[in-house]
């Protein structure tokens, strides 16, 4: 039993003597888990299916499954810019941004301009809220979503959208899937199409332009893409100064419609491969 | 303070805060402490069984436990157990399913039977936002539980379908362009006899030549009915493809389907596209082909 | 020590958060009960962006948790550390501060999300401008809090009450985890890219995740439980040595825990079953704080009868006591299997939400402002039909969610007869409406007990006001 002599009788009386004592103590013994669960995850490279970043420019790449990652080198030109071999998305005779030399199976990349303006909407109108994207290994998910998720697949996803509820269905491999025409029906009014559905409508996505944020101000991509590519996603100088111009004339619809139709189809995975352990 | 204890014998730590807060030095019950204990004992065998331990082997890999549990070992397990128990019980109609033809599928009732009823959620979760519940149609895309086909009705266009995808392509404003206001009226008058049966009226005779002039008969048809399927509807049924209104017919007509200019759709097109299911759909091969079973048996197929 | 004479406290700020809290309760149920109707009757979105199911869904996370939940402790602990420690508080007008602006950082909160602007991260949403804010004004609760125990009277106040420590466990750790969880990096005014991606980011935020749970949501509540129930009892603390054991434990091994929310992810499967074996060892640790609870009760069994704010609180202990059983279960490996994703979750959530966390408030708010204004309840009646409102709501909340969970996994995982899936996903949505239903009916029930207990408290005020009109109360 403790008593009320000066001296604690133990380790336990003594922190109840003193706050600061508490305090610490306290502040030990909850940062033990984060250290051992997190750290970890930085460095281990089956963490994320030995997918590497591999130089200061954020050069990804996979020695033991090269499909998952779509790999290109960059450099720094004579003005010191930061250029790469192969481009991500250019700007056709007509001025409208598409593919350059990634198709759809070549690996994960970073989003285009207009993908990732989609995907500060689909955070904005919270469906990650209802929709999860993160499909695990179980064998009716495989029926019903496709190839469970795989770490690679998030890589540039800050943050991650994997979800924790399922009152709509996954959508980690959704691209493909349907028609844009369908994804505006949808959007539009979900009961249309899909009688049961408790899905909200989303009718002003097809009013407003993309280019504009909240209150008028600007959707500075070229700002975002930077930010990305600070946080480690790799795009080179002529991506991020074009990054404006490449959302030009489109409206929120657009946009949400192009990050749905790229969700999933960046790697293609071989059932009869085991990309985790 | 001790000395103030106003509850001397109830056997408390001698503590008082706030006039009337005091603790008992009771131990904590015994089967608590147990539990307690007991979870330590369950944290030591749970850890030798899964694994736990956030450390490398030379390869790369992460510590597995005693009993080289992982989460794809077990799902690779429990989807075995399935495979194995559709072989042991429909081995013989998976395996036809996969070595036949649709039309030969077709021509055993057995095996049709078979591939319709494994059909109905796959139709369900891939196809039925589109077409609607058992293949009704939704505004905008087609009824497959009709005879009217747009690609063909027997089962080997229907395959196809499935398989490739389809995008039906109609220009705007006839095959020219150039059809005015008026004439995309007047056409527009005569397309809604044709489905009526009243394409040889003397009423619309001025739409009737519009039609040749547009060269509608290149993919409609002279009368309205296309020769062979290739994506065009038939203008001679009640079943309108989009919409029986007249305004969205007019539309149609005026703006096309499809139909793109500088790489992006024109205004008022009606966009049509069916997706291709080939590398889509989980067990592509077989589950195409149940699923133009299960289609062709919805109502029309021919 | 001269058990007779009252120290002064400061009181207005704790009278402050008190009616604060309770307000934000029912504003956040409200919202609640709007999103349950919504997912029963989805025309209630009436295409109106700020009102749109997800929106308001964040917009009732927010204010239940933070609004209504931080304020509860906010005005707990100002109102226990005094009176614990025998003193004022250190600096009662940064307590003012810290009061004022974190209502407006909350509101502020709500306010945002509604207009769409969030970080995307659950129990994280408010974006940096904001997050910055909250977590200024939660140093500064916490460093008020420690400082007041520091200047305590050692002599007559040698050791620091249990309930402080559980308090002191929440600040540290909550500060801790929301600064880590909400590092990003700004891209304008009203969004942030989040410095993690992908795992690591999925492993941090629910690390965060998990631990607004246990750490905002059980150990704050928990010191709110170790004074409040000896004290409207009026009997002893069970077991010190008990409190001692299960204060470490859930210090220790709670944060372990975040990692079962993403068991079958693309983690590897080491952190998993970390998180979900220290969540089975959890059990014991919990019942812990419950069986603390309930023993301290016993022997005042028969005052159940007529102290409806004791039946608050055993009500709570109750709830506590099955959702830390239930949570465990859930993070088994097999049972998660068919939980996670599901309603059941949901349900989960809320036999702790409602049955503990909003149950234990109540009781202690209910008791807080008899103290504070030195007066009886309004109308004790009214606590009681409160209490039933709120028991009642609850149970048809949490079997609504039980049904609705458990069948919707069970249907998502079904292979008929010929081992093809046997309900496509658009089954399963409809399969959902009548305990969609049901629970927007629970919550009503809730709700109105809400706007009862705020309608009592208001009248309870009021009089006593009115009779102390002569000797004018220091601050309102
Ligand atoms: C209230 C919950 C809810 C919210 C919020 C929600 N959805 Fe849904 N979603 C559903 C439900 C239920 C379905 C299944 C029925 C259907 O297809 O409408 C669905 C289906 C979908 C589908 C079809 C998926 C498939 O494979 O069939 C897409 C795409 C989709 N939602 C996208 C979104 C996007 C984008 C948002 C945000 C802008 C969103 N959803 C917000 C509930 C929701
Ligand atoms: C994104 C919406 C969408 C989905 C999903 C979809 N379809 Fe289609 N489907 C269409 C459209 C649009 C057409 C008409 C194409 C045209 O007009 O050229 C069509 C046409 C068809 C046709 C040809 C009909 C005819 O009249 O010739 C068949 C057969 C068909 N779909 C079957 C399926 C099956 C089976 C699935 C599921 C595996 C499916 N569809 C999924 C949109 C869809
Ligand atoms: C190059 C081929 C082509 C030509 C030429 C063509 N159409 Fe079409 N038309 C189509 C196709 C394909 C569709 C159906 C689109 C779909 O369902 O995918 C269609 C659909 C229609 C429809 C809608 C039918 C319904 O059921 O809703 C009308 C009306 C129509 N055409 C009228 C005309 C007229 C009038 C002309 C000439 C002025 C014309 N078409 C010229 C290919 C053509
Ligand atoms: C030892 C105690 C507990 C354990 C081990 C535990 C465990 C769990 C588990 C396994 C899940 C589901 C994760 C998933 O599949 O997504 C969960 C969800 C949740 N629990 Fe608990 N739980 C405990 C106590 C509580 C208490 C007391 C509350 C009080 C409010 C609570 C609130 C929540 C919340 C809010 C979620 C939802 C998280 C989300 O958004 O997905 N839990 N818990
Ligand atoms: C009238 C009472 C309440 C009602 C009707 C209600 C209703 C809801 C609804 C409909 C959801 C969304 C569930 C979904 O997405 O399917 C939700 C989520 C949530 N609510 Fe409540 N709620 C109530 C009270 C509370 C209280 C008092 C708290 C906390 C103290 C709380 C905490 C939460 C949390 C943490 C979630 C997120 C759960 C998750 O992500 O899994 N709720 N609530
Ligand atoms: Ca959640
Ligand atoms: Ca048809
Ligand atoms: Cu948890």
């Amino acid at each position: 039993m403790s008593n009320h002599d000066d001296k604690p009788t133990n380790w336990q009386d003594g922190v109840e003597r003193n706050i600061f004592a508490l305090f610490l103590a306290t502040a030990l013994a909850v940062s033990i888990a984060g250290i051992v669960e997190i750290v970890p995850l930085f460095y281990l490279k089956s963490a994320v299916d030995y997918t590497e970043q591999t130089d200061k420019y954020g050069n990804a790449k996979n020695e033991k499954f090269p499909e998952l990652v779509w790999e290109r080198t960059f450099t720094e030109d004579a003005e010191g810019k930061i250029v790469s071999e192969k481009a991500l998305y250019k700007f056709d005779k007509n001025g409208k941004p598409m593919m350059a030399d990634w198709k759809a199976g070549d690996g994960v990349r970073p989003y285009t301009p207009l993908e990732l303006a989609g995907r500060d909407l689909y955070l904005r109108e919270g469906c990650y809220i209802c929709h999860s994207q993160m499909i695990r290994p179980f064998r009716d998910e495989r029926e019903r979503y496709g190839h469970f998720s795989l770490a690679t697949e998030s890589m540039y996803d800050h943050p991650m959208q994997w979800g924790s509820k399922r009152t709509g269905p996954d959508l980690a491999r959704l691209g493909g899937k349907y028609s844009d025409e369908w994804h505006v029906m949808h959007l539009l009014r979900p009961q249309d199409l899909v009688p049961e559905s408790v899905m909200p409508a989303y009718p002003w996505l097809a009013e407003r332009q993309v280019s504009e944020d909240f209150f008028g101000t600007e959707r500075d991509m070229k700002k975002r893409l930077s930010v990305m590519r600070t946080l480690g996603v790799p795009y080179t100088d002529w991506e991020i100064e074009n990054a404006n111009k490449a959302i030009e004339g489109y409206t929120e619809m657009d946009a949400m419609v192009a990050y749905l139709q790229v969700l999933g189809t960046m790697v293609k995975l071989d059932d009869s491969k085991v990309y985790r352990q | 303070m001790a000395g103030h204890n106003p509850w001397p014998d109830e056997g408390n730590t001698g503590h008082i805060w706030d006039e009337d807060l005091r603790e008992l030095d009771n131990p904590p019950p015994l089967w608590w402490m147990l539990s307690f204990y007991a979870g330590f004992i369950m944290i030591i065998f749970y850890t030798l069984y899964y694994p736990t331990i956030p450390l490398t082997n030379n390869s790369g890999e992460f510590t597995k436990g005693l009993t080289g549990w992982t989460a794809i070992e077990e799902y690779k397990e429990d989807f075995q157990v399935l495979k194995d128990w559709r072989v042991a019980k429909f081995a013989d109609k998976e395996e036809q399913l996969a070595a036949m033809s649709v039309a030969d599928i077709l021509k055993d009732d057995e095996l049709k039977q078979y591939a319709v009823a494994t059909s109905k959620v796959l139709f369900g979760d891939y196809c039925a936002a589109c077409h609607g519940a058992g293949g009704a149609g939704n505004p905008n895309f087609p009824v497959l539980a009709d005879d009217d086909w747009l690609w063909g009705g027997n089962v080997a266009q229907i395959e196809a379908s499935i398989k490739n995808g389809r995008i039906g392509n109609m220009p705007a404003r006839g095959m020219m362009g150039n059809l005015t206001d008026e004439e995309i009226d007047s056409v527009t008058d005569y397309v809604i006899a044709l489905s009526e049966g009243k394409g040889n009226d003397a009423a619309f005779a001025a739409g009737k030549a519009v039609y040749a002039k547009g060269m509608c008969l290149a993919c409609h048809g002279p009368m309205g009915k296309p020769l062979a399927p290739a994506g065009a509807a038939n203008l001679t049924d009640q079943v309108w493809r989009f919409s029986s209104d007249r305004e969205q017919i007019r539309n149609v007509i005026a703006n096309g389907v499809n139909v793109k200019k500088n790489g992006e759709y024109i205004e008022g097109t009606r966009q049509a596209i069916m997706p291709a299911f080939k590398e889509r759909l989980p067990n592509a091969d077989v589950n195409v082909k149940r699923l133009a079973v299960y289609i062709h048996q919805l109502g029309g197929g021919q | 020590m001269d058990t007779t004479a009252q120290p002064q406290y400061d009181n207005g700020v704790v009278k402050y958060l008190t009616v604060g809290a309770i307000v934000f309760l029912v504003i956040g149920t409200f919202f609640g009960t709007f999103a349950a109707s919504q997912l029963a009757w989805p025309a209630l979105n009436f295409d109106i962006a700020e009102i749109t199911f997800a929106r308001l869904r964040v917009m009732h996370t927010n204010t239940v948790i933070f609004a209504f939940g931080g304020m509860t402790l906010m005005a707990t602990a100002f109102y226990t550390v005094q009176r614990t420690n025998g003193v004022k508080l250190w600096s009662n007008s940064m307590a003012w501060w810290t009061a004022i602006l974190f209502t407006i950082g909350l509101l502020l909160t709500v306010v945002s999300i509604s207009l769409g602007m969030t970080t995307g991260k659950e129990y994280h949403e408010q974006e940096w401008p904001l997050a910055i804010a909250i977590a200024v004004v939660w140093t500064m609760y916490t460093f008020n809090f420690v400082m007041t125990i520091a200047i305590r009277n050692k002599e007559t106040h040698s050791h620091v009450y249990v309930s402080n420590w559980f308090f002191l466990g929440m600040m540290i750790a909550i500060t801790y985890l929301y600064v880590v969880n909400g590092l990003a990096i700004p891209v304008s005014l009203f969004r942030s890219y989040s410095m993690f991606a992908g795992v690591q980011d999925a492993m941090i935020q629910w690390w965060w995740g998990h631990n607004a749970v246990g750490f905002f949501l059980t150990a704050g509540f928990l010191a709110i439980m170790y004074y409040f129930v000896p004290k409207q009892a009026q009997r002893p603390i069970y077991s010190y040595r008990l409190s001692v054991i299960h204060f470490w434990a859930l210090m220790f091994g709670y944060v372990w825990l975040g990692a079962h929310h993403l068991q079958y992810t693309a983690l590897p499967d080491w952190t998993g079953s970390l998180g979900a074996v220290i969540s089975l060892a959890m059990i014991i640790p919990s019942w812990g704080g419950a069986l603390n609870g309930m023993l301290t009760l016993s022997g005042a069994w028969d005052r159940l009868r007529t102290d409806y704010i004791l039946r608050f609180l055993i009500i709570s202990l109750a709830f506590y006591a099955m959702s830390t059983f239930e949570g465990p279960v859930m993070a088994a490996k097999t049972v998660n299997a068919l939980s996670h994703y599901t309603d059941w979750t949901v349900g989960h959530v809320h036999s702790g939400a409602l049955g503990w966390v909003a149950m234990v408030s109540i009781g202690a708010l209910y008791h807080m402002v008899m103290k504070l204004w030195k007066t009886e309840m309004y109308s004790m009646q009214l606590i009681n039909f409160h209490f039933w409102l709120a028991t009642i709501g609850t149970v048809f909340y949490i079997v609504a969610m039980w049904v609705s969970g458990i069948m919707q996994g069970l249907m998502w995982r079904a292979y008929d007869e010929y081992g093809t899936l046997a309900y496509t996903f658009a089954e399963s949505v409809a399969a959902m409406h009548p305990y969609y239903a049901m629970r927007a009916f629970g919550g009503l029930l809730f709700f109105s007990g809400a706007v009862v207990m705020l309608y009592n408290v208001v009248m309870t005020i009021r009089m006593a006001n009115a009779r102390a009109s002569k000797p004018v109360e220091a601050t309102a």
